[in-house]
């Protein structure tokens, strides 16, 4: 009876812990590739993506204060960039793809759409571990950008406060490392 | 006698589930009606705060440090926020027909909508609170406007006061509600 009980317990955790264990695939690059696809846009090569994460720490060093020095403590970050170039599409379409792409291990936190400016925020958090996987793709007329950070739990704190304002604070944060 | 005990532990841990479904599904509303609304507005904010967030969140958060403290007191024991915002142009982009499958779960079992609260904003809020007994298990706002739409559905323990403080918050618009002491009006008339 123990036997059975014990199994059944085991059971229901790998139930309930299956939204946490999903496989990690490259998720980051198959956005990217389906804005390029969606869109028939390239994104910009960065020569110095790879040590875009070690660029973090001496970069916050560097910026006095403000949001940006708290989000870049994370770490780790991939960053692409779209410039100058056309982006028009049915947003809904694009929105419904990009949802069903990332169902399976993302959760979507917020999605904002304008008409008028022609803009897209999309904001996605996964579990990694004490932190969070972060990513946030921002599209507007000429210009986009895909963000993947992995935030601290205060991090995401402040994220979840402002979830707008945070997200875009990370996508200017990444463009500001990428420049320099 | 095992294959009975087993058969019998499965059927209460199913009926013990499904309970646990219907119960989340009653409280949380279904707004996926109004996703049309998008191709029409110039504007459309979407917030979704599950309940695994929740757990991450309410896990991840520290005590010592006072961001964090905020926000864990503030979600403490939510189970879900979700927000629906469509902005429009030129009036009458959206019918009355749009809201009722949201409407039609506002007036499902547990629902009341509270009376007498004021909004600093412009066009007609609703309140709504769900209750299990003397218990609240889930808060809906209505905002309607002749060209803003939005939905605000908080699902766990809530009462005014914290959606006033989770106002401009986590994705919550802000609302301007004022009166945290309102009085009950039921469905039922």
């Amino acid at each position: 009876m123990k036997r059975i009980a014990t199994k059944i317990f085991i059971a229901l955790l790998l139930f309930a812990s299956v939204p946490f264990v999903q496989a990690k695939g490259d998720d980051f690059n198959s956005v990217v590739k389906m804005i390029e696809d969606f869109y028939r846009v390239k994104h910009v090569g960065i020569p110095f993506l790879a040590k875009a994460g070690m660029k973090v720490a001496t970069t916050a060093a560097r910026i006095k204060g403000g949001t940006a020095r708290r989000l870049a403590e994370a770490g780790s970050i991939k960053l692409a960039v779209f410039e100058n170039q056309e982006f028009n599409g049915d947003f809904s379409r694009f929105r419904g793809s990009l949802n069903q792409a990332l169902n399976v291990s993302w959760m979507p936190l917020i999605q904002t759409l304008s008409v008028a400016s022609k803009e897209q925020t999309y904001i996605f958090l996964r579990n990694a571990g004490d932190k969070t996987d972060v990513l946030v793709i921002t599209i507007d007329e000429r210009d986009a950008t895909v963000v993947q950070v992995t935030l601290s739990a205060k991090n995401l704190a402040l994220l979840l406060k402002d979830p707008e304002g945070t997200g875009k604070a990370i996508t200017d944060e990444a463009t500001l490392i990428d420049q320099e | 006698m095992k294959s009975l005990f087993k058969t019998y532990i499965i059927s209460l841990l199913l009926i013990i589930t499904t309970a646990f479904v219907v119960k989340a599904q009653d409280t949380r509303i279904q707004m996926s009606s109004l996703d049309h609304l998008a191709a029409k507005a110039s504007e459309t904010v979407d917030v979704n705060v599950d309940e695994r967030l929740m757990k991450l969140a309410a896990r991840l958060f520290s005590d010592k440090d006072e961001d964090e403290r905020e926000i864990k007191k503030l979600i403490e024991g939510l189970k879900g926020i979700y927000v629906k915002s469509f902005e429009f142009e030129t009036e009458g982009q959206y019918l009355a027909a749009d809201l009722e499958p949201i409407r039609a779960q506002l007036r499902g079992a547990g629902w009341t909508r509270l009376v007498n609260v004021v909004s600093k904003k412009e066009g007609n809020v609703e309140v709504y609170l769900q209750f299990a007994g003397e218990m609240v298990n889930g808060l809906a706002v209505l905002h309607t406007d002749d060209k803003e739409l939005t939905v605000v559905n908080i699902v766990g323990p809530v009462n005014l006061d914290k959606l006033a403080q989770l106002e401009g918050q986590m994705g919550i618009p802000d609302l301007g509600i004022e009166s945290p002491k309102a009085k009950k009006k039921t469905n039922e008339q």
